[in-house]
């Protein structure tokens, strides 16, 4: 289980700053893909492994794109806000041991809630840090919206590879 | 104590976060807007090392766009060579001055080769007989003068710069048309000497001097330089002054050759007043 999720932290990294990071529709759309690693990891981890982990994603990535500290604070960030994401929309049936959220095991709907809600949180802490200022508040918003579009598109085809390999 | 190792150990989860957040904002605000070489060394040799290795992979794929951009580059150089302007570029321009009945036709050249350096320089310009180049035409670029032509062949010709020993134009200062002559006298390719200005006459630096329109070679009014500083020298009947060229010698790129069309009329009339 540990060694599939450091495998699947590597590769993800590898994805991101490899192909993702050039990919730019119209100067306001990237994907981020990488965030599918804090959305997949199991339900039992541990909450200080989550952060830890989570900084260090961000921080590989980072120092792959030039942009020290800044994918490290939306990763933590949104490792932060997984917890109480998750109670807030399940409805308090405990999870299988050992599984991860998926579209199979929680259904479309509590998945696709979970996820919309995390990458929007990544997303917007990761624009507008990058920007900083508010003069740019709109269209840095667009930028938001249509980026986490992009992603979230990437994380459900994600999905449904892994649920056919299975 | 006790109570307070409780309490973090309670609630580690929101200071980790809150470490976490801060070691990643230090990073932002500090390595993001000036980029601190000790702590990129290592990361980006990594960096580097990776997108690299990715990049001598990804270049394949992109050969056949490569390739295209090359070409057209070459294209758009080989148009720009001198041999794929020679004949086809002839442009020539007229300026009609109704005022005198007089008429100039300007031939635009590229400069082929040039020097400040010697003290005798002259100019290749890639206009010669064929274009209608012929010896004695003046040479400006702009407003501006660079020399007159002294040697020309089929395809070229060789401009006598203003930066020659034989060079000497006759000028005059703008504010009075007090004639002058302007020379060179070696050293600083943007200094030049004014002779014979005459005792009486009130120099002040900045002063300009242009063409006097008195020779054949240059139309009225082309620019030569502004007055730098002078000396005024008791024992003889002129003062002379330096003078700031207005044409930078070391950076001609194109030039126009000056055409007076009724230099010959000019000529004739001339002769004709000597031989009486």
């Amino acid at each position: 289980m540990t060694l599939k999720n450091i495998i699947r932290f590597v590769l993800l990294v590898l994805l991101q700053v490899l192909i993702l990071n050039h990919v730019s529709l119209g100067g306001y759309v990237n994907p981020y893909l990488y965030v599918l690693f804090i959305l997949w990891l199991p339900f039992s981890t541990e909450r200080w492994v989550l952060l830890i982990s989570a900084f260090l994603l961000g921080f590989a990535v980072d120092i792959f794109s030039n942009t020290l500290g800044l994918n490290a604070a939306a990763s933590v960030a949104m490792a932060f806000a997984r917890p109480f994401v998750i109670s807030m929309i399940s409805t308090g049936a405990d999870f299988e041991p050992g599984s991860r959220p998926s579209i199979k095991g929680q259904g479309m709907r509590w998945f696709l809630s979970y996820a919309v809600i995390l990458v929007l949180i990544h997303h917007t802490v990761l624009f507008y840090l990058e920007i900083f200022r508010f003069s740019e508040f709109f269209s840095t918003l667009l930028r938001v919206v249509l980026s986490a579009i992009f992603t979230l598109g990437l994380v459900l085809l994600s999905e449904y590879l892994t649920i056919r390999k299975k | 104590m006790r109570n307070l190792y409780l309490f973090f150990r309670k609630h580690y989860f929101y200071f980790l976060f809150l470490l976490l957040e801060t070691v990643s904002l230090i990073l932002v605000f500090n390595y993001n807007d000036f980029q601190n070489a000790a702590v990129y060394t290592w990361s980006e040799q990594a960096a580097g090392s990776v997108n690299s290795m990715f990049r001598n992979i990804s270049e394949y794929f992109s050969l056949r766009n490569t390739n295209r951009v090359l070409t057209e580059e070459i294209a758009q150089l080989q148009s720009r060579m001198p041999e794929a302007f020679y004949k086809a570029d002839t442009n020539t321009f007229f300026l009609r001055d109704t005022m005198y009945k007089s008429e100039y036709r300007y031939i635009a050249a590229r400069v082929i080769s040039n020097t400040t350096a010697k003290r005798n320089n002259f100019i290749m310009i890639n206009k010669g007989r064929m274009h209608g180049v012929q010896s004695h035409m003046g040479v400006i670029i702009g407003n501006r003068l660079v020399g007159q032509v002294v040697g020309v062949s089929r395809n070229f010709s060789w401009v006598m710069s203003l930066l020659n020993k034989d060079s000497r134009i006759s000028g005059k200062f703008r504010k009075n048309n007090q004639l002058v002559n302007v020379e060179w006298t070696g050293g600083s390719y943007r200094y030049g000497t004014v002779r014979e200005i005459p005792k009486h006459f009130e120099i002040v630096p900045g002063d300009t001097i242009i063409t006097s329109g008195n020779s054949e070679i240059f139309p009225e009014g082309i620019l030569v330089g502004t007055i730098e500083d002078f000396t005024i020298s008791p024992d003889e009947n002129f003062n002379t002054a330096r003078i700031l060229f207005s044409t930078d010698f070391n950076s001609l790129g194109y030039v126009e050759v000056v055409i007076d069309l009724m230099r010959k009329e000019k000529e004739d009339l001339k002769n004709s007043v000597q031989t009486k």
